[in-house]
């Protein structure tokens, strides 16, 4: 298992750097660039500015200098939008915001979306099969930004009972509506995936086999039938984690919050080279890192993936 | 020791009721071997599940299944789960998929053991090492902590039987414990049931629908057709003397080494159609010596040794 975690490591290095290099010269496709405005600098300030931040190099000296910096210092250099500020501090700065609320966002779709589900399998089309469904569907088609400002609407404006906006720190009533509005379609995916899956497990010949042991219902729920109904909900929860940990837009803007996602944006419309490249950098590490922990939990559920890994 | 009095399961669906098993009564004494022969859709697994109260949620049952004078059908779960492998355990019929993939051997073993006796540890282990030496599963003890795909599939239904074997039931329903398997290890596993059966002296019922593996099993064999029983003897009756037209279609179905002429004989026709039985004999359809009255009247069972249903008079039959 070890050896196989430190295989897949490994892989992340020529990964990652082909994704730098088809980044960085994506980026210098589109039009534009990061000094250019609708009143064009004066040749002189321009080649300045150019060469202040190594620009006027060779595209292939500016990859190579860019790597070296990542390699030996992990710089990943100034940001080319706002003056004094690195990649560095940008992500320092913002990541903790988006991972605190995507991580209680994670916490709420699980915590709340497979006891749901679960439900809706054990009373299999009867009311609150009904109503969990509903409950479902309801949820799954509200849009974080639709459901948002519904938030805001009641929960603030109406009833005062939280604020609207802002981060404060992360105090947990600046984290609760960020958290809720990223997670609730999610939450109304994992609610219906645990549902189906679970039902399917529900009809297996093993578990048919557990109850002819004698095992009360409760057992085989949770002995024999909601480890392996929980799979499809594990390889879904991987990339939906790193979505939400990396900040949505939305929720970052509607909400102030100061997350990360804010950057991505304003770095895709200023031509922040470096801003974009780091935050791109930072998303794949993620994802590969959750990808590997989905299938290392999937080993430990499925003997037949374990047995794959040796 | 069980009893089934009139059992009639039938299952509530979209289009009306499907009426799996009608009226079938018969007994098991302690340390018999019943077989219960019928094609697929006769309602013979049927059986088997009703009587450990494993049927589907549609389904309803009516009749009676004494269990050492105690309605197994009026139990509530609770109650029924104590008899449940303890008393009575059951056999499916696949054990690539009747085995839990994500536990270990030994897990799925010494559940039943900690259910039933209250056995943990090591107490528990040198039951299931017991057990599965009863079966001979070679060098069981370094494979307790082995999944099932990491077993063939004749070692897998093994370890199903010594599952059904923990707790030393008085009972054994074994569901076709065969037909998954390949021929050669159909013997074996016969032989190992048959071998289990001298040893720990619990009765057995075997389902099947080859009259071939029940030949030298089982003492007594009731043929089911259409959820109904249609002859009830002495195994050995049943091969030497077949009195009901079904009964002499299935052995004419079975492959006989020493005939000359190869090809197999079948019967024509499909099974009836159980969301509307027939009103007459299930098979009049299929049988060849069919006359007026089968297609009206249900041919009731005679009493006696060797039961028949059949209108028709035994001399008379082709």
């Amino acid at each position: 298992m070890l050896n196989y975690s430190l295989r897949r490591m490994m892989a992340v290095i020529p990964t990652l750097f082909i994704l730098i290099v088809i980044c960085f010269f994506l980026m210098r496709l589109a039009p534009g660039g990061p000094f250019t405005s609708e009143r064009p600098l004066p040749p002189a300030v321009m080649k300045n500015v150019l060469e202040r931040y190594g620009l006027d190099e060779p595209l292939y000296v500016q990859l190579w200098t860019y790597i070296k910096n990542i390699l030996f210092h992990f710089d990943f250099g100034p940001s080319f939008s706002q003056k004094d500020r690195t990649v560095n501090d940008l992500i320092a700065q913002g990541f903790p915001v988006t991972l605190t609320y995507g991580f209680f966002s994670a916490v709420f779709v699980l915590v709340l979306g497979i006891p749901l589900g679960v439900v809706a399998a054990l009373r299999h089309n009867s009311f609150w099969d009904y109503v969990m469904t509903g409950l479902a569907i309801f949820s799954q088609i509200f849009p974080n930004f639709v459901l948002a400002p519904i938030m805001v609407l009641l929960f603030t404006l109406s009833w005062g009972l939280l604020p609207g906006g802002g981060w404060n720190g992360g105090q947990w009533p600046y984290v609760i509506m960020p958290a809720v509005a990223l997670g609730t379609s999610y939450m109304a995916s994992v609610a219906r995936l645990t549902r189906g899956s679970l039902l399917e497990t529900l009809s297996a010949p093993y578990i048919r086999t557990a109850r002819a042991k004698g095992l009360p219902e409760r057992t085989v729920l949770w002995r024999h039938a909601l480890k392996p109904s929980l799979l499809p909900v594990i390889s879904y929860m991987g990339p939906v984690f790193v979505y939400m940990i990396t900040g949505s837009v939305f929720i970052d803007v509607f909400f102030s919050t100061g997350g990360i996602g804010q950057n991505f944006i304003d770095a895709a419309y200023t031509r922040d080279y470096s801003v974009i490249l780091g935050l791109a950098i930072l998303y794949s590490v993620l994802t590969f890192a959750l990808t590997l922990m989905v299938d290392l939990v999937y080993a430990w559920i499925d003997p037949k993936v374990r047995s794959g890994l040796k | 020791m069980l009893s089934v009095q009139d059992l009639s399961i039938r299952f509530r669906t979209p289009d009306g009721y499907v009426h799996a098993v009608n009226d079938v009564s018969f007994d098991i004494a302690a340390g018999q071997k019943l077989a219960i022969v019928g094609e697929s859709g006769s309602g013979k697994s049927q059986i088997a599940l009703s009587i450990l109260g494993l049927l589907a949620k549609n389904a309803e049952t009516r009749g009676r299944i004494l269990f050492e004078n105690q309605n197994l059908l009026d139990m509530p779960t609770s109650r029924i789960n104590k008899v449940r492998s303890k008393e009575i355990s059951i056999i499916f019929q696949d054990p690539m998929s009747s085995l839990n993939p994500y536990m270990t051997v030994e897990r799925q073993l010494n559940e039943v053991l900690e259910l039933h006796e209250g056995l943990r540890g090591r107490a528990a282990r040198a039951r299931v090492l017991e057990a599965l030496d009863a079966v001979q599963i070679p060098d069981a003890k370094n494979r307790l902590k082995s999944y099932p795909h990491e077993f063939s599939g004749g070692m897998r239904q093994r370890i199903v039987i010594a599952m059904a074997l923990l707790c030393r039931p008085k009972l054994i329903l074994a569901d076709e414990p065969t037909t998954a398997l390949d021929v050669t290890v159909q013997a074996q596993i016969m032989r190992l049931l048959d071998d289990i059966q001298k040893e720990y002296g619990s009765s057995i019922m075997l389902i099947t629908h080859d009259l071939g593996v029940v030949a030298g099993f089982c003492e007594e064999t009731l043929v089911l057709y259409g959820g109904r029983v249609m002859e009830r003897a002495e195994t050995r009756a049943i091969f030497n003397a077949p009195s009901h037209p079904y009964t002499r279609g299935l052995l004419r179905a079975v492959p006989n080494i020493h005939a000359q002429d190869a090809r197999l004989q079948s019967i024509p026709g499909q099974p009836p159609n159980q969301l509307h039985p027939p009103e007459g004999c299930p098979f009049a359809d299929r049988c060849s010596d069919s006359r007026d009255p089968c297609f009206n009247n249900l041919p009731p069972l005679d009493a006696g040794r060797h039961q028949r249903a059949c209108l028709r008079p035994v001399e008379e039959l082709s």
